[in-house]
């Protein structure tokens, strides 16, 4: 197909327009996003969130705390002390894998799956590669 | 924007009737669109042999009647889901590399719970990949195993591989991964220590929510998404592209969050310091220098990557020890790296071959 046919396709010019306008924006937008005053703008307004999140959050613990529930934090230490606890179960279970197999009493059985003998294209003869 | 290839041979009379035709396909196709629900990812027969916490470690169903020696074991970026290794079938490096005769194991992050807001740096170098390691070494039955890792992923890898020297890693695959963290461009930018609290957003978030780490991602460019929805609805009439556009949207919309430990050690040791760079990070006590690596390392990076541009990624090479490395260079972005089209031509047998000569 000729350029010049496919230029009639009316289609063909709004997927170079969109081409173009992504092209535009986003090359705009990172010049104006790759100043010091737009990084310095964005992170005063993420400040400034957190400030009031962290507000919140505080308001709402002593609010929990008025009528004897617990807050996310204590909820948060909780799930701390049953994770760490998790955390030992996983190092001891490996240690006891270790002891065992030492022992000879873990030693693996033959492992199920297709045997492990393939070999490279430019290592198997009389095969195409 | 895919054009309207096969029709372009026809005269103008035919192509105004293909076109309409479409026309009433997008319509009804779009209708379609808006009530179904998102296709289904990671098909791939699995399962899950090793699960704490934030970790998930899946060994897929081999898929070849032999199977190279060496298992193979991907690691994911700790921001995303792994399902991007397993889009759909025909769009799965998981599913090209079980083909080829590799038998496959990958980790997956699950959302961290506030309860892990203190996961480091060290927790996923010397404690989730050791562990997935020993597992993949368990099932498999081999005492060594190579390793895969995409974008943060592979800078886990790179952390593990550098701080266990004598451990039982036989290869060592990149993709698209960052090492000078002072070209990450905008990213850096944004975070400028000048401007970018780090201890605050941490001390008062715990983790690092979805809605920041993808607005970070949403920023570098801006008009992507509306670009891409447009494109969509040109392309609506096939349903090859609606899926794969849906898919790829469904897990850029499945971010995940970070623990805030993690986050700040990034930002601290990473972004600020370049200490991978420059050989001065320390994790877990130990010293991480990449010049310690020796074993045959692979890299492949994308030309036209906006989230780790090819001047962060590119010095990996020239970093580690190996004499055995390689370098492949691609068209395409950071995601369609490992499952666009170029990754189904170029990537995926680029790998396989590599490691098949180095996995016996």
């Amino acid at each position: 197909m000729s350029k010049q046919d496919a230029s009639n396709d009316p289609l063909d010019s709004l997927r170079k327009l969109v081409d173009d306008w992504e092209k535009r924006i986003d090359g705009v937008a990172n010049k104006v996003m790759g100043t010091d005053g737009f990084s310095q703008a964005m992170n005063q307004t993420q400040k400034l969130g957190l400030r009031m999140q962290q507000g919140f959050q505080d308001a709402m613990a002593a609010h929990l705390k008025n009528i004897n529930m617990p807050s996310r934090g204590d909820v948060t230490r909780l799930a701390e002390s049953v994770q760490a606890l998790n955390q030992r179960m996983a190092r001891m279970e490996l240690l006891l894998e270790d002891v065992l197999r030492n022992t000879g009493a873990g030693t693996p059985t033959a492992r199920s799956g297709p045997p492990r003998t393939r070999q490279p294209p430019s290592q198997r003869k009389g095969e195409p590669t | 924007m895919s054009s309207t290839a096969g029709s372009e041979q026809l005269p103008l009379g035919d192509r105004v009737r293909a076109e309409v035709n479409r026309t009433i396909a997008r319509s009804i196709k779009g209708l379609d669109f808006v009530i179904s629900s998102d296709p289904d990812v990671g098909l791939t027969p699995k399962d899950i042999i090793y699960e704490r916490g934030t970790l998930r470690l899946y060994h897929y169903h081999p898929m070849a009647d032999e199977v190279y020696r060496v298992p193979v074991l991907l690691v994911m970026a700790t921001t995303n889901r792994s399902y991007v290794f397993d889009l759909a079938p025909g769009q799965s490096m998981v599913e090209y590399l079980l083909r080829e005769g590799f038998d496959v194991f990958v980790i997956d992050w699950e959302k961290p719970g506030p309860e892990e807001r203190h996961l480091d740096l060290d927790d996923y170098t010397f404690d989730f990949i050791p562990t997935c390691i020993r597992r993949v070494a368990e099932h498999s039955g081999e005492p060594d195993v190579s390793l895969i890792g995409y974008c943060m992923g592979g800078v886990l890898s790179l952390i593990y591989a550098a701080g266990h020297t004598d451990g039982p890693l036989k290869n060592l695959v990149c993709l698209t991964t960052p090492v000078n963290w002072h070209e990450m461009g905008l990213m850096r930018r944004w975070t400028d220590p000048n401007h970018f609290d780090v201890d605050r957003i941490v001390d008062t978030l715990g983790v690092v929510p979805t809605e920041f780490i993808l607005a970070g991602f949403t920023m570098l460019r801006p008009a992507q998404r509306t670009a891409s929805r447009i494109r969509a609805w040109d392309n609506m009439w096939n349903d090859a592209y609606v899926r794969s556009y849906r898919s790829f949207d469904r897990w850029s919309n499945e971010t995940i969050p970070l623990a805030g430990a993690y986050f700040r050690t990034t930002m601290r040791d990473l972004m600020w310091g370049n200490k991978l760079h420059t050989g001065e990070l320390r994790v877990a006590g130990r010293s991480i220098d990449l010049a310690n690596i020796t074993v045959p390392v692979m890299h492949a990076i994308a030309e036209h990557d906006h989230i780790v541009p090819l001047p962060a990624s590119k010095p990996l090479l020239e970093r580690v020890g190996s004499t055995d490395k390689n370098e492949v260079v691609l068209k395409g972005g950071h995601v369609s790296l490992i499952a666009g089209p170029s990754a189904v031509r170029r990537m995926w047998p680029a790998v396989s071959n590599w490691l098949a000569e180095r996995s016996t």
